[in-house]
């Protein structure tokens, strides 16, 4: 029933994919439209219990809306829903749940002045009185945290979300999405977030819930991951289903050539080759040096202390690490959005001034919660600086023509795939979201680029693009501090590199450490710096 | 990746004038509604529906019988205070903050422009005028900036801080106007009446409608001036780019340096000053110019916040939305007179004016899957 794409092999495949049993999930042609955009036309989608079923596709794709329908976030123009051989409509998140389909979100649902168990007691079902008798948060969340127990997992009940680690924080969503007894999981890109150690254990855990007879969907970017952990792959293109195939019949070209199209598929291993020839024609002396730079989290504790590093212009420092050992505060600290305390801090033997000298260009971790007024319009988006120049103001007044031819070269340049400039950013996909981002910190030269996580949930496409970008911006001269958590991005692009972790910087050859050494590096250390940091105020 | 053709649009940003007719046509939705509801509302308190329209159309625009001069300046008077506490709001709301100060910032204007009146007695009157509206403006200002403080430095919540505030200027008015400020012969509560050179001239001349005089004054033009000022300075200044940035996403705004402790400070004096300028020009534009101890404002610095939300919380729309207020304020005054129609009538019919446009919006919205500001 399902086609296998242009895979075509003719085997007898590990799956029940003949129609024996009927599907967990059917979905049949599926339409859905975002004002202008057609995000899913006529698509087609099925799973079976007990596998894991990757969706995969470049931003836009329609992978994300396809989900969304699923679990009740939106609803679909046209189509119809099977759920084990029978019919049903799904209008709201609750009912998703009441079918047994829950989601793990990439954008975490918890609510972070909450305790773990408080978070996972708001998810019991309580209907009518039910809701009024009084609850204790930790009984309430006790079948929770045994479903916790049972996948290994020991969740600190009575700590605040707010203080655990991205990774923690997963499984706690994780957990809360267990806990609703579904027999289909959604997982909307669990790894963009997580070290290595994490997403080895994460699709050990993704491999015991199918091994449970649960249906795994999920949402990815990542070739190698999708061929490590799915059974099954279904390639979105544009809104329609391009094929649909088991992970065993295929291999990382041909996925790419699937999500990609012809145009792009020729030389998809680009971006992960080392990046760095003749650096030594290009290390000059130091533009920026630090000593003893420490710098204070928003709990008041010092989350980078004593650390030291220089950095040359038309040089890339890649700093890899786990979310939440200093990343936020060092980009925020270079950028001059929070104060910093140093032995000595210099740009080009003067003092470090970010804004005057040197200048910056910012690409913030966070687009949609940090890097855009999403309901503002793509050239609004875009002047964020601008408006602020000289240049561009008459008097008190802004030159808005000026402007205007402004945000239309940015569109061109920056290849930003918009309806018109005066469409909300909202109406944009993700990557073109970024563009917008990337266009706003690399206008007009900076001296120095602070990028985090540039290229987080962008499909290949979007993501070379903002490489060949910030390359770009190497060579003509700008000084770049790359903060990933991606460490094949690091290796492709940076020509130092040193890993932040526990607010300490260690300097390290990417090309030349072994796993073993990098996992020690990245990992361990979180779970020590929960404990550490406890509310002292 | 650059031969890939746009997404599939099969629908484009419609064209000006389908814009304007698609505009229109909402307008004339909302008035028929509007109308429907009224009739309703009339029905269901027995009162005979043709009758009271008509008498609420006299009270807001006149009839041929006794002119229709008289009616449109009650209606004008009427939308003046509203059109300045509604852009206060506006500016407020556009940069993230949620004021309900106008009340309180109304009066400290109102009061600091009547002690100026009492120790600046003796400055040739338009000097005096000018200042008074200077300082009244300035006084808001600062009462407004007073909540951005709290918010800025002390992380209190400007929804709390403003209504607080809103208290605070009412007992400080009443403390006042009965104290040091009480007229001289210490026996009606209100401060001194203010010589006719201080107050603003009325407008339109007697004979213009049969010898009444009508109460139509200059605080009006303030007003149109204002809604123009604000409206460039939202839209056509870096400040105001930087207040909208903050309002959709305060976080994306700190991250771009714009200065966020800085705009917020400066969105809530802009807001407070508009609404101290409102009560300058509600004091200055009526008939004595004297300050009561209490009861001076009806309530124009609550009814600013539907009177904004109506108006799409933009300047333009916050003028016709005011001016909709006015004229139901004016017509429901006629009604009430020639009726015996309870005075709070006024209210209800505000609320569900409110309430339909707002939820109309708001259902369009969620047809159209577009996230509305």
């Amino acid at each position: 029933m399902q086609s296998g794409g242009d895979a075509g092999a003719k085997r007898d495949l590990p799956l029940p994919t003949d129609g024996v049993s009927p599907s967990r999930l059917t979905m049949r042609g599926i339409r859905k439209r975002y004002g202008a955009t057609v995000a899913l036309n006529q698509v087609d989608f099925e799973a079976q219990p007990g596998e894991v079923h990757a969706l995969l596709g470049e931003n836009g794709a329609g992978k994300s809306t396809l989900m969304q329908i699923l679990a009740g976030l939106t609803h679909l123009d046209a189509g119809e829903i099977e759920l084990d051989g029978v019919r049903v409509a799904i209008r709201s998140p609750r009912e998703a749940r009441r079918h047994g389909i829950a989601m793990v979100h990439q954008h975490f649902t918890l609510v972070p002045a909450f305790t773990v168990a408080e978070n996972l007691a708001l998810d019991t079902p309580s209907t009518g009185w039910q809701g009024l008798k009084p609850y204790r948060a930790p009984s309430a969340a006790a079948q929770a945290l045994d479903y916790a127990r049972s996948l290994g997992w020991e969740l600190p009940a009575e700590t605040r979300v707010s203080e655990l680690s991205v990774g923690t924080q997963q499984r706690v969503e994780i957990v809360k999405a267990l806990a609703t007894e579904a027999r289909l999981l959604i997982f909307d890109e669990p790894t963009a977030v997580l070290s290595r150690n994490e997403i080895e254990e994460l699709f050990h855990v993704l491999r015991q819930l199918r091994d449970s007879g649960k249906t795994v969907l999920l949402i990815a970017h990542k070739l190698a991951e999708i061929l490590a952990v799915a059974d099954r792959v279904t390639v979105l293109r544009r809104g329609v289903r391009v094929a649909s195939a088991p992970v065993a019949e295929t291999d990382a070209e041909q996925l790419a050539a699937w999500m990609i199209g012809p145009a792009l598929s020729a030389a998809p291993k680009a971006i992960n080759s080392p990046a760095s020839m003749a650096v030594a024609q290009r290390r000059l002396s130091p533009a920026l040096e630090g000593k003893g730079i420490r710098v204070r989290g928003d709990r008041g504790e010092w989350a980078l202390h004593d650390l030291s590093f220089t950095l040359a212009r038309g040089e890339i420092l890649g700093i890899g690490g786990v979310d939440g050992n200093g990343q936020t505060e060092l980009a925020e600290a270079l950028t001059g959005l929070r104060s910093m305390e140093s032995e000595t801090l210099t740009w080009e033997a003067r003092p470090f001034q970010p804004g005057i000298a040197p200048r910056i260009g910012y690409i913030p971790q966070d687009r949609r919660r940090i890097g855009l007024a999403t309901t503002m319009s793509v050239s609004d988006n875009l002047l964020f600086d601008a408006v602020r120049e000289s240049e561009f103001r008459r008097g008190p007044f802004l030159r808005s023509k000026a402007l205007g031819a402004l945000a239309a070269t940015m569109i061109q340049d920056f290849d930003i795939r918009t309806a018109g400039p005066d469409l909300p950013a909202s109406a944009l996909s993700g990557g073109n979201q970024q563009k917008i981002v990337v266009a706003r910190a690399l206008r007009g030269q900076p001296d120095l680029i602070v990028a985090m996580n540039p290229t987080r949930g962008l499909d290949i496409g979007a993501t070379r693009f903002v490489h060949s970008q910030l390359r770009q911006a190497r060579d003509q001269r700008a000084a770049i501090v790359l903060i990933s958590t991606d460490l094949d991005e690091l290796a492709a692009l940076a020509d130092r590199t040193a890993i932040l972790s526990d607010g300490q910087l260690t300097e390290i050859d990417l090309h030349a450490a072994d796993e073993t050494q990098l996992g020690l590096l990245l990992g361990g250390v979180p779970q020590a710096t929960i404990s550490e940091v406890e509310p002292n105020a | 990746m650059n031969t890939l053709p746009l997404p599939t649009t099969d629908v484009t940003p419609p064209s000006l004038p389908m814009r304007t007719l698609r505009f229109l046509l909402q307008i004339a939705g909302y008035t028929l509604g509007f109308l429907l509801l009224l009739g309703l509302t009339f029905l269901a308190l027995r009162i005979p529906a043709a009758e009271a329209l008509r008498s609420l159309w006299t009270g807001a625009f006149g009839d041929a019988q006794n002119g229709h001069l008289a009616a449109l300046s009650n209606t004008l008077i009427e939308t003046t205070p509203l059109v300045l506490t509604g852009l206060g709001v506006v500016v407020a709301w556009r940069a993230g903050l949620f004021s309900i100060g106008g009340e309180g910032q109304l009066l400290m204007g109102a009061l600091a422009a009547t002690a100026l009146a009492k120790v600046g007695g003796h400055l040739p009157a338009p000097l005096l005028t000018v200042l008074m509206v200077l300082v009244a403006t300035l006084s808001g200002a600062v009462w407004g900036a007073l909540a951005g403080w709290l918010r800025v430095r002390r992380n209190v919540q400007e929804v709390i801080s403003t209504i607080m505030l809103n208290y605070v200027a009412k007992f400080v008015v009443s403390w006042l106007v009965l104290g040091v400020l009480q007229e001289h012969t210490h026996h009606n509560p209100q401060s001194e009446s203010l010589p006719n050179t201080v107050l603003f001239a009325r407008l339109l001349p007697r004979q213009w409608s049969d010898n009444m005089q009508t109460s139509l004054h200059g605080g009006v033009f303030l007003a149109l001036l204002a809604v123009l000022v604000i409206a460039v300075a939202l839209y056509r200044t870096p400040m105001g780019f930087g207040l909208r940035v903050m309002g959709q996403n305060a976080e994306a705004a700190r991250a771009a340096h714009f200065p966020v402790d800085a705009l917020r400070m400066r969105a809530m004096a802009i807001s407070g000053g508009l609404c101290g300028l409102a009560g300058v020009i509600e004091l200055l534009g009526s008939s004595t110019g004297s300050l009561p101890a209490n009861d001076f404002s009806s309530g124009w610095g609550y009814t600013a916040v539907p009177v904004a939300l109506l108006g799409g919380l933009h300047p333009g729309g916050t003028l016709l939305s005011a001016l909709f207020f006015g004229a139901l304020t004016a017509g429901c005054r006629n009604l009430s007179q020639f009726q015996g129609v309870p005075t709070v009538l006024i209210y209800l019919i505000q609320g569900m004016a409110v309430l339909a446009v707002v939820g109309g919006r708001a259902s369009r919205a969620r047809r159209t899957g577009s996230e509305t500001e």
